[in-house]
Parts: C-alpha cells; structure tokens; sequence
C-alpha cells in the first residue's frame, strides 16, 4: 500500500482524479471514505433527465490524519459534470465539514485541554463549477449551509482550500473558497466567480475572450491570484507539494491559520476597499497593469518564469496574511 | 420517459474461469466519453453479471460483444459488475475494465 501512496505523491495534482487527491494528501494508509462508491448514493434527480450518474456524486469525501491531527477532506471530481454541486454531491460536502466540527466538540468536551496537534481540520480539494444545474435549488441551499458550517466552525476548526485541478474553483464554489481561512493553489489552479466563457457570453469576445488561454490564466489563475493576495500561497503541481504546504499550515496554532484568511474583521473589510479604491484609481485594462502597479516592473517576464524564480521576484499587490495592505498612494510612488 | 437512463443486463461464462475474489473494487471516473465500474465477488456459479446504467441507446449488441470478449480474455468468474456509463466508446470501455482488475495485484 505505502508504494501506491508514494506513486501518488509524485503526479502531478492537475491530472489527478478526486479520490487519489484525497487519499494522497493525508498519511499513508490513514484515509477512510466516507459515504463512497460503495454505498452507492448517487443523484437521484439525473436519471430523470436522462443524465449520467456516478457512484459517488462526483465528490469524494473521508477523514485520515496528517501527523496526530484528524483531517476532514472533501476533493471534488471536476470530470464528473464539471464538478458541480447537486444534492447528494453538497449533501456531503455540508456534512464532512459539519462532522470535523461535531468531532472538534466532541473531543474538547471529553478532555478540555487537547494539545492543538490533535484538534481536527478541514480540507476541501475543490474542482467545481459551482451549482449543477440540474438540480440548481438543492445545489444552491448546499452552498448556504456550507457557509453556515464554516461560520459553526470559526474559532474552532480551521478550513484549508487546495485549488489546483482542472475545472479550478467558479461559481458559488468561488464564494465559499474565499470564505476558508487559507487557500493553497498551484500556477494551474484557478479561481474566480463567473467563469470565463460566461463572461464572453454575457459581455463579448471584446470585454473577455475565454479561448485565450494566456489572458484566462493571468486573469484567475493561480500566479495572479498570488499577486493578488487571493491566495496565500502558490505551490508545485504535485500532489506532495500541496501537502508539505498543508503540514506546513497545519502545524500552527488555530489562530495563526484563521487570521490568514480574507474575511472575519473590520481591518480585512478595509483592505478589500482599497483594493476597489486602487482598482478606480488606477483603472487597469490587463492583469499585467495589477502587477506592475504591485511593483513588478517588468510584468510580462512573470508569465513564463520557472516557479522558484517568480516565488523569489514577485511583488505582491498585497500578502494575504498582513490585513492592512498598501495604500493607493503608497503603491503609485 | 424516453430521456430516463437505460439499464442492461448481461451474463456471461468464461472458457477458463478465474475466480475473482476481491470483496469490493472501484475504477475510474464518469467523465464525458468514459465510465465507472464497481466489481464484487458474487457466488455466480462461474458466472460473470454485468450491470449497465447508460443514458445511450441502440448498442446493446456492441456492448455484449465488447464484454463477452473481456470475459473470455480474462477468464473473470464470480463477480457481479456495475457500470455506469457515459458515452464511453468500445475501445475505453474494455480499457477500464481491464484497468480495473489489474488494480487488484
């Protein structure tokens, strides 16, 4: 079994399915799925529709451990309808989220002072679309009560985005991937609200075209994002460089990881308006003026640096993890 | 009601039967053009049966072949399958299934 682990650790996390990701990302041998193919709980409103169905709703959900620590993960199949969130696919994505945080009271009722290596985590590997249209209301109310969980868990159990597969994170998804403490993604992840060809559709090939790759990477891919201080940090595309990183976040304390996220206090609420404020301001008309705003000044070498490099030139618009960003003025000089 | 997915069933016998006996195995992904199956050892008297959930019609005899054939190559006996298809062309469907039980060394 540990040979098999080990091959996974290797490939690459773009081209990995849901359940290698989910498996390869906590330690060997620890992970246990949860409601998987085996109980065979698929869409019941698909076959109606004459759809496809899949034995796990296109989400693979468990629990397994990195280190002591009990790790909650939910990894989405973007090959499976674009990994979009219908019933029984927001069903358990609510509900592993929900479990992490009824086992987090559970084990502090029973002994008040567990060490915070023991505590559990949450980790959602995302590959999604957002809502599956489908079944659009029950995938829209799983989104709510995703969010609800996250707000049940603040303070308690933190929550860990991984963004670095096919589909990236759009839609709904992108809400909530913003609303998790840390958001971890790769060059090749992507992340945003409308996804590219729905900008395209609604606004013209003018406004965004979605069939050119380099302008849809450096508008939601993982490098903008990092400039951006969307996400806090920017990783290889290997299944183990996502779970150093993870360990890396893991092992501090809870509210070390919760204050790296982007929502949560009046100061984060601040910063976001004077990324709106610069946004006015400066009125960019490519990702390349962001990034030169940022004080990168020669933008157009960021595109295709080896990662190592651009990790060690690039200059962040703002980093994720200090709440106050630049201001407007400080930044145009 | 024609939109509904289809189900076929199918049982085949291999000339040389190997039995198969995983209790529970699972492969691969319902993409577009690709396909999911769940194998499990099942007291079928040497017997394989194959259990197809797919939103295309009109190819039951392809795939009778297409799987008559994996039986026969592989001698596979004993096991009850379940597939839930999508599109999946012949050549990717013998290839899953082969996929699959080579999962198991």
């Amino acid at each position: 079994m540990s040979s098999k682990w080990e091959n996974l650790q290797k490939r690459s996390y773009l081209e990995s399915n849901a359940r290698s990701r989910a498996i390869g990302l906590v330690d060997t041998g620890s992970f246990t799925e949860l409601a998987g193919p085996r109980h065979r709980i698929s869409s019941p409103h698909l076959p109606l529709l004459g759809e496809a169905v899949e034995f796990d709703d296109g989400i693979v959900t468990g629990v397994g451990l990195i280190g002591k620590k009990p790790v909650f993960v939910a990894s989405q199949e973007g090959r499976f309808i674009g990994g979009a969130v219908g019933e029984v696919h927001g069903a358990k994505l609510v509900n592993i989220v929900r479990m992490a945080r009824q086992s987090y009271d559970k084990m502090l009722e029973d002994n008040p002072d567990l060490p915070e290596e023991k505590r559990p985590a949450v980790v959602i590997s995302f590959d999604t679309g957002g809502v599956r249209l489908h079944e659009a209301n029950a995938g829209l109310l799983a989104h709510a009560e995703l969010m609800d969980q996250f707000q049940d868990c603040k303070g308690k159990v933190p929550i860990i985005a991984l963004i670095g597969s096919r589909v990236g994170c759009f839609g709904g998804m992108g809400f909530v991937a913003a609303a998790t403490d840390v958001i971890i993604m790769s060059q090749f992840g992507r992340l945003g609200l409308t996804g590219p060809e729905v900008i395209e559709e609604e606004l013209g090939k003018d406004e965004f075209d979605a069939s050119d790759r380099g302008l849809v990477y450096r508008t939601t891919g993982g490098r903008h994002k990092y400039i951006m201080g969307d996400c806090n940090f920017l990783v290889a595309d290997s299944i183990a460089a996502f779970r150093e990183t993870l360990q890396e976040v893991l092992r501090k304390p809870y509210v070390e990881i919760a204050a790296m996220g982007s929502i949560g206090s009046l100061e984060k609420v601040e910063s976001q308006l004077k990324l709106v404020e610069l946004c006015v301001e400066t009125a960019p008309k490519d990702s390349k003026d962001v990034w030169k705003t940022a004080g990168n000044e020669f933008p157009d070498d960021l595109v295709d640096m080896p990662l190592d490099e651009f990790l060690k030139t690039v200059k962040r618009l703002r980093d994720r993890q200090v709440p106050q960003p630049p201001s407007a003025q400080q930044l145009r000089k | 009601m024609s939109k509904q997915l289809h189900e076929l069933t199918f049982e085949f016998k291999a000339e040389k039967p190997k039995d198969f006996s995983e209790d529970f195995l699972h492969f691969g992904v319902v993409g577009s053009g690709d396909m999911e199956v769940i194998v499990e050892h099942k007291d079928l008297d040497g017997a394989v049966r194959i259990k197809i959930t797919s939103p295309v019609t009109g190819y039951e005899e392809v795939w009778r072949r297409v799987l008559e054939r994996f039986v026969n190559d592989t001698g596979v006996a004993n096991a009850s399958f379940e597939i839930n298809d999508n599109n999946a062309t012949p050549v990717v469907v013998s290839l899953r299934l082969r996929q699959a039980l080579a999962e198991i060394s």
